[in-house]
């Protein structure tokens, strides 16, 4: 009986310890607050947008098997953020530095706020489709990800410049100035069919995929050791 | 006959087609995408039907971000039907549209449209090197398997994230059983049976691409120290057990004896003065007279704790003198325990002393030495009576052992109590216990009573038997002259006796003592004194 709660708390413990951003993270070093070294943010962020992009591509496979069962061509969809200049390849993102990957980071992280609420209500309020109806929590999850892997890479950004790691070029980045209204109107205001949810959810996919692996990078410059 | 006919027709037809057949390709089939590093990759077709003709194969892409159709780069480094993307022609996060077109002299095959985006085709190749080594530890030995990433990728610079999984078969089961390792190229399997052998194969995956292959088994087979060491404590249990075991069987068949030893039996209860045997014997006289004796012995209440029951039975005679003067010589038995006789070894006979020799008796009592020996019960021997009565010696009083005359004498007066347990105690051996009217007397006179407690008797014939007491081995003959006389006593509770004839007492300084005790000494005669010699002296 003993063991039994014995595996009942570590499990509890494991539970919760890779919950990441829920904690909040003192930056500004408070009394009596812990904060956390810059290893362990790294690892917290990461975990985050590998977590996200995990969900994202569930949903988006999902998607997919329920409106497009038969795999046609939907067409070439443009995402709204192909205006952020991110790099394609090894090469391209190795010589990035760290300022400007930071830079790409954020922006892409600000890129999805607005969308993807935009995702969560639309889904939400689309009461005559199964999928919405049961796959809209996983927006609002994806949603609430993103705005907090968006603070946790500020507060990254920001330890980074005190450790003198990062250089002073990274300003702040206001989510509006992110991302040009243009290619924003991209999607209908209000009203979002099928084909914008696929869209999103598409270009989502991939976006959380490119934030997850240039954290990566960032983390293995700044931090080269265990798990690179 | 028309069958025939229509099959040679046939015959005739296709044989004219099939030399004449030429025609377009069939249409190739793109099969699939493989990114091993997330750096390059490769796809594959499988060709159509050729039409007979050579036919070749082109692969057309087109890609986000970049405009125009362009052809595969290379053709060969691959493979046939394939289609290598060097770094260089590598982007990830851009979609690929790819097609192949099958072309003969007589016209072209395309392929469909086939989608796909470097993230998705991700699939490692097989970890490397993978090594086993058997760990001996003090408490249990485990399996430490090591092995590397795969040979093309790079996951230092953080641009693949890798995981491992590997799978451990016993050699007996044919389950495997798998494990995750997460990044680390290495794992430990603890709890591991020796003298197993153990598969093992390792697979790694991209990011959240798909697994690769599993690695060939290595084998490894676990030495069985272990068993060694646990056959040496099985030997040692199995000899240290073979003591134990023969110990049991050997107080199994002793077990009466153990019994014995650990529960002795208790002794049943005797009832003083009656002798079991007798009573079995139907000699029931004796034993009642015993009984009616012990009954009218008046009790001390002082010595009750110290209720040291000794009890010395001699041959009993049998009827009462009837005149005091004619002393004759009779046996007496006298029994004196231990703990009430302490002071007083001698013992007269009681009745007719009192009544013949009123003054012998005080004499007599006089003559008593207190004897300040303090002897122990487990020195005077305890005759087991055979036949013979009991009496107890109470404390200040001497009893008489003549059944007719039960009233106890009184000599308090001159009898000094007895203070502790020393006793001389004059045992006759009696040869032939079973005869009651053994005319053997066993006397020594007491002649002085000396102030510290030592009497001085004359002792002959002293034998030693194994229990230290001096027996008196009288002929029956001699009996009637043979008396002892205490002749003197000495300074360490030493008793000089003599023999002497009833008509010498004039020698002695005390005669008129021991003339007195002459006057007794036919009933002293009937006394005995049971000497216990080889008691310590105080």
């Amino acid at each position: 009986m003993a063991r039994f709660w014995c595996a009942v708390l570590i499990l509890a413990c494991l539970e919760l310890s890779t919950r990441v951003g829920t904690a909040p993270i003192c930056s500004y070093g408070q009394a009596g607050c812990h904060t956390p070294s810059l290893a362990d943010i790294f690892d917290r962020v990461i975990q985050q947008s590998s977590r996200m992009h995990g969900i994202s591509s569930d949903l988006h496979s999902e998607f997919e098997q329920y409106f497009f069962p038969s795999k046609n061509l939907i067409g070439k969809p443009k995402c709204h953020t192909h205006g952020i200049v991110t790099p394609a390849d090894k090469e391209n993102a190795q010589r990035l530095g760290r300022e400007q990957l930071t830079e790409v980071i954020l922006r892409l992280l600000g890129a999805w706020g607005d969308p993807l609420l935009q995702l969560y209500r639309s889904m939400s309020q689309d009461q005559n489709q199964d999928f919405n109806h049961y796959s809209s929590n996983k927006a609002l999850e994806i949603s609430d990800m993103v705005h907090e892997l968006r603070d946790g890479v500020a507060k990254m950004a920001e330890k980074m410049k005190l450790s003198g790691v990062l250089g002073n070029t990274v300003g702040y980045i206001s989510p509006e100035g992110l991302v040009p209204s243009s290619s924003f109107s991209f999607y209908k205001h209000g009203e979002l069919n099928s084909m914008d949810h696929h869209d999103l959810l598409y270009c989502f996919r991939r976006d959380s995929n490119k934030i997850k692996n240039y954290l990566q990078i960032l983390k293995c410059t700044t931090l080269p050791g265990l798990d690179c | 006959m028309w069958r025939d006919l229509g099959l040679a027709v046939l015959v005739l037809l296709s044989a004219a087609v099939e030399s004449n057949s030429t025609s377009p390709p069939g249409k190739p089939v793109l099969l699939s995408c493989r990114s091993p590093e997330k750096e390059t990759f490769t796809c594959w077709w499988e060709p159509g039907s050729d039409g007979g003709l050579p036919t070749t194969y082109r692969l057309y892409y087109e890609r986000e971000r970049l405009e125009g159709v362009h052809e595969c780069p290379d053709y060969w480094s691959a493979g046939s039907n394939s289609c290598f993307f060097n770094k260089t022609h590598t982007l990830i996060w851009v979609d690929y549209y790819l097609t192949v077109v099958a072309s003969n002299a007589l016209g072209n095959a395309t392929s469909d449209i086939f989608k796909m985006d470097v993230m998705e085709i991700m699939k490692p190749n097989v970890p490397e090197n993978v090594t086993l080594l058997v760990v001996e530890t003090e408490d249990s030995p485990y399996l430490h398997i090591r092995w590397e990433h795969p040979r093309n990728t790079d996951t230092e610079s953080g641009w693949v994230t890798i995981k491992y999984e590997l799978r451990i078969k016993q050699e007996k089961n044919n389950k495997w059983k798998e494990y995750m390792s997460g990044t680390q190229s290495h794992f430990s399997l603890y709890s591991i049976a020796p003298g197993g052998v153990y598969t093992v194969q390792v697979r790694c995956k991209l990011d959240h691409g798909s697994w690769s292959e599993w690695t060939n088994s290595t084998n490894v087979k676990v030495p069985n120290y272990v068993q060694n060491e646990r056959s040496f404590w099985i030997l040692v249990a199995t000899l240290s057990a073979i003591p134990f075991m023969a110990a049991m069987c050997t107080l199994i068949v002793k077990r009466e004896n153990v019994k014995q030893c650990v529960l002795p039996p208790v002794p049943g209860p005797k009832i003083r003065g009656v002798d079991f045997h007798l009573l079995m014997s139907g000699q029931s006289e004796d034993s009642t007279n015993a009984l009616i004796i012990n009954q009218n012995f008046p009790l001390i209440v002082g010595w009750k704790d110290q209720m040291e029951e000794y009890l010395i039975v001699t041959e009993n005679d049998i009827g009462p003198p009837s005149d005091a003067s004619h002393c004759q010589k009779r046996k007496k038995s006298l029994i004196i325990p231990a703990g009430f006789c302490s002071d007083w070894e001698i013992q007269c006979k009681s009745t007719h002393i009192q009544n013949d020799c009123a003054g012998g008796t005080k004499n007599e009592t006089g003559n008593f030495p207190k004897n300040n020996k303090s002897l122990s019960g487990e020195s005077l021997s305890y005759m087991e009576p055979s036949k013979l009565q009991k009496q107890q010696c109470l404390g200040q009083n001497f009893v008489n052992t003549e059944a007719t005359d039960p009233s106890p004498l009184n000599y308090d007066n001159a009898v000094k109590p007895f203070t502790n347990s020393g006793y001389v105690d004059i045992r006759k051996h009696v040869e032939n216990t079973q005869e009651v009217n053994v005319k053997q007397v066993d006397y020594s006179r007491v002649e002085d009573v000396n102030g510290d407690n030592v009497f001085i008797l004359n002792n002959k014939n002293l034998a030693f038997n194994s229990s230290g007491y001096m027996d008196f081995q009288r002929q029956e003959e001699k009996l009637s002259e043979d008396y002892s006389r205490v002749k003197e006593v000495g300074s360490n509770n030493v008793v000089v006796l003599q023999i002497q004839d009833m008509s010498a007492d004039t020698k002695n300084p005390h005669a008129t003592g021991a003339h007195k005790m002459g006057v007794c000494t036919e009933l002293i005669n009937s006394e005995y004194i049971d000497t216990i010699p080889a008691p310590p002296l105080m």
